[in-house]
């Protein structure tokens, strides 16, 4: 599986009900050792409503400028969630999550 | 990206795709056009390879566009997508760097193939340049 299957993918509860959409991918490097460092190992979803602008990282970073566009995109990602690895029940598509 | 007790965090998409590969020496390599993931045997996925190319980057784009590159790149090769297995990643900052040097990877076969066949005939391609 490619990091790209999962971003963009749509989100969707065990009810089916929609949670949102993949926008990356969280990592921890804490994984087996591969070569000389610890694996990066896939924590977590950051799952938005929409897509628009999480590139740009003003939903992640507090104090991004200009103030402007850092408004504009933390509220457009106002409900950004960040879904742990192992609520995933299934990559999909849709990945679905538990409960 | 952060530094955490259990380990360095970093966000996919933002701190690694589309960032620049340079070598132990500092040449540069490629582009992360995507990472490819695998189910470890305690069930975790972990990050394995960078993968290489427009073959790699093309379903990253959405609608006719991916489709497009996709279908131009598949018809060029029909090889392997390059790879670059993750356990010689040194370093992600702004670039990503590795332990291996270019000469090793053999990640960019038409360059390799003009180098060898039509550039080292040249004259005075042996000598560097003054």
């Amino acid at each position: 599986m490619r990091a790209s299957d999962l971003i963009g993918r749509d989100v969707v509860r065990a009810d089916g009900t929609a949670v949102g959409v993949v926008t990356d991918l969280r990592c921890v490097q804490d994984g087996p050792v591969r070569g000389a460092h610890a694996s990066l190992r896939i924590d977590a979803l950051l799952v938005s409503r929409h897509h628009v602008g999480s590139l740009l990282g003003y939903d992640r970073r507090k104090r991004q400028g200009p103030w402007l566009i850092r408004v504009i995109v933390r509220y457009l990602h106002r409900h950004m969630q960040v879904v742990p690895w192992a609520d995933v029940v299934s990559e999909g598509p849709p990945v679905r999550l538990r409960g | 990206m952060t530094e955490t007790s259990h380990g360095r965090v970093l966000d996919l998409n933002m701190h690694l795709l589309d960032r620049q590969v340079v070598d132990r020496d500092g040449r540069f390599v490629c582009k992360v056009d995507d990472v490819e993931l695998e189910r470890g045997a305690d069930g975790a996925m972990y990050v394995a390879k960078i993968l290489i190319g427009p073959r790699a980057l093309g379903p990253r784009f959405r609608g006719r566009l991916g489709v497009w590159v996709r279908a131009i790149a598949e018809r060029l090769s029909t090889d392997p997508i390059p790879t670059i297995d993750f356990a010689v990643v040194e370093d992600i900052g702004s670039a990503v760097k590795l332990s291996a040097s270019l000469d090793d990877l053999r990640v960019a076969p038409l360059e390799d193939w003009v180098r060898d066949h039509i550039v080292s005939r040249v004259p005075g391609s042996r000598h560097a340049s003054e």
